[in-house]
């Protein structure tokens, strides 16, 4: 079931078309990701989700619910932190929640600290912000944007700033909610390595448009892989496999031979290459990153 | 509509600097109270058994003056109200012989308004540019409440700090002037004179009136850095221009006032009613009802444009 459908979203600024006809759907228990270089309209689009930016056309709906029309009754069922987690640095952890858990009805004291307690924060809570580490404050965004039980959960660049301790740890927060809790999550980033754990499927955007969209696992992986050879007589080697495997694309690449093939063909390389009295120092496969894919993607589109 | 304006008290509350400003407030109570009981030890009241002689003389005196014909028509208006004033005193014997008692040291606390009121605006000027300036505004606007309800809580928070301050002046002053001066034996009225005839007021009914009618500019100034800070989102502009306007609008309408008609137009001219009950108005032929609803103009102004644009605008930064 689509939680979130985005229909044909635009937004102008000054006569100029910062997104344009933007539309995608975002299913129930999957992890979205937004993925586009700086500028492209990630936060933009984030932002009229949520309904701090206004929607100059086209509407966006929650649950069915306008957030155009019916914004109140749209946007209960988000929670989000938008860029940095800002809280109020003078309050204490807990009075920070107890602020956003009286602007929505029927968020209990319990379900705080419920709340509180799948964060890690039970130690810290009392504490004022001003004293929290980044991600600390990370957590307690995280916290904010859990109290209501939201449907859908958006995160913009949740992992900026973090370590990786920090990072991972959201990660694996993000994928428990997805899952056990069925949340739609949609998560923004320029952190390409990130997406590419993170998310289910990707969104990308770029000059404000929908250049694709893919799920990860066709993204990322293809039965072909690019594997890199170490040998000590590169030129002599690159003859050989390029006379052998002309579909390689065989390349040399500072001190490796690099091509793409197929698990099969590894062995018969590396015979020829040792019948051809070449030392093979070593072999690694080299998996093609959703950044090149995403390089590959935006780099197209600017031609 | 309750829990956002807990939220907004609780935000004010837990800062620092507003315990400061009701310390800071207290303590000016005190510095004034502790001030004047040591002068009144220098002029103690005489017992005075010859007070209605007293008066009559002063009314002579006033009178004489009156026959000058040359006399501007403020000091006229001044004589004909102290003679008014006196002639009930004697009429009603009601003695002039009263100590400075716990009321006379409210009415003169009452001159902290203006500081209660200073506080109030600083308050104020930050309650909406502050959430922008901690990048709290963005968490505060994603939750199932239309922004008019969040600024219009933001508003009557503002509403209460600032009763809240008026209300410890009143009980502070009131407290140390019963320990400093003490209450008075018998109870007295207050002669109120307007139009040429004398009232008797009950001293604290006449009391909150007073503050009531010199926190108007104080609700009007508040009004106005809560719209600047809402529409330019900076609070330093809304503490300075409200203050400015504070020290300096009533001087520079009162000279606008004497060269032209279009002062009566002007915030200032409008802000201080007492002038049509114990005085005369900035520019003649001003009237209270005027005064009303010039002051309901720029009060609804104000909000108009504090909610026009708070609705209509873009969260970007």
């Amino acid at each position: 079931m689509s939680v979130v459908e985005i229909k044909n979203v635009s937004k102008i600024i000054n006569g100029k078309r910062i997104i344009d006809s933007l539309s995608f759907n975002v299913e129930e228990g999957e992890v979205f990701g937004f993925l586009g270089p700086n500028g492209a309209g990630k936060t933009t689009t984030i932002r009229m989700i949520v309904g701090l930016i206004d929607i100059s056309d086209g509407d966006i709906y929650i649950c069915q619910q306008s957030v155009k029309k019916n914004f109140e009754k749209a946007v209960q069922h988000i929670g989000a932190i938008v860029e940095n987690p800002e809280m109020y640095k003078f309050l204490s952890g807990y009075h920070n929640l107890l602020h956003y858990a009286r602007m929505t009805k029927g968020v209990t004291k319990e379900k705080i600290m419920e709340v509180v307690e799948l964060v890690g924060l039970t130690d810290r809570i009392y504490d004022k912000v001003r004293t929290y580490s980044l991600g600390m404050r990370q957590r307690l965004g995280l916290a904010q944007s859990l109290l209501h039980d939201p449907k859908v959960l958006i995160l913009d660049e949740p992992t900026n700033g973090l370590d990786p301790a920090g990072i991972r740890e959201i990660r694996d927060h993000l994928r428990m909610l997805a899952r056990d809790r069925k949340m739609a999550v949609i998560v923004s980033s320029h952190l390409l390595s990130e997406m590419e754990m993170m998310c289910d499927r990707i969104g990308i955007i770029q000059g404000g448009k929908l250049v694709d969209v893919q799920l990860v696992k066709d993204f990322v992986g293809t039965s072909e892989k690019i594997y890199a050879l170490e040998v000590n007589k590169k030129e002599h080697g690159l003859e050989i496999i390029r006379e052998k495997f002309p579909q390689s694309q065989a390349v040399i690449n500072h001190l490796h031979i690099e091509g793409t093939f197929s698990k099969e063909e590894i062995p018969a390389i590396v015979r020829m290459l040792v019948e051809a009295d070449i030392n093979i120092y070593s072999i690694k496969e080299i998996s093609k990153t959703l950044e090149d894919r995403f390089l590959e993607v935006t780099g197209r589109e600017e031609q | 509509m309750t829990q956002l304006i807990r939220n907004e008290w609780m935000k004010i509350w837990r800062r620092s600097a507003t315990i400061v400003m009701v310390g800071i407030l207290a303590l000016a109570v005190a510095a004034i109270g502790v001030f004047t009981k040591y002068q009144e030890n220098g002029l103690t009241v005489p017992d005075n058994e010859d007070w209605k002689h007293g008066i009559e003389l002063e009314n002579k005196g006033y009178k004489e003056q009156l026959k000058d014909e040359n006399l501007p028509e403020e000091s006229v208006n001044y004589y004909k109200k102290q003679i008014a004033l006196n002639e009930y005193r004697i009429q009603h014997n009601i003695s002039t012989n009263t100590d400075y008692s716990a009321w006379d040291f409210i009415s003169d606390s009452s001159q902290l308004i203006s500081l209660a009121a200073l506080f109030t605006i600083i308050i104020a000027a930050g309650i909406v540019a502050n959430e922008f300036t901690w990048g709290t505004i963005k968490l505060l606007l994603i939750r199932p409440i239309s922004r008019t309800k969040i600024l219009l809580s933001k508003y009557i928070t503002i509403i209460l700090f600032g009763l809240f301050l008026l209300m410890v002046l009143f009980f502070v002053s009131f407290l140390l002037g019963a320990v400093l001066f003490g209450l008075p034996k018998e109870s007295y009225p207050y002669l109120a004179y307007s139009n040429g005839t004398v009232k008797e007021i009950n001293m604290i009914v006449h009391l909150m009136a007073d503050y009531g009618f010199n926190s108007i500019s104080m609700l009007m100034l508040t009004t106005m850095a809560f719209m600047i800070s809402t529409v330019f989102r900076n609070s330093s502009l809304a503490i300075g221009v409200s203050i400015f306007l504070m020290f300096m609008g009533s001087t520079a309408t009162m000279l606008l006032a004497s060269r032209f008609e279009w002062a009566k137009y002007i915030l200032f001219a409008n802000t201080d009613l007492l002038r049509y009950f114990d005085g005369v108005p900035m520019v003649s032929g001003m009237t209270l009802t005027f005064s009303v609803v010039m002051l309901i103009l720029y009060f609804c102004l104000f909000h108009f444009l504090a909610f026009f644009v708070f609705n209509k605008r873009d969260v970007a930064a």
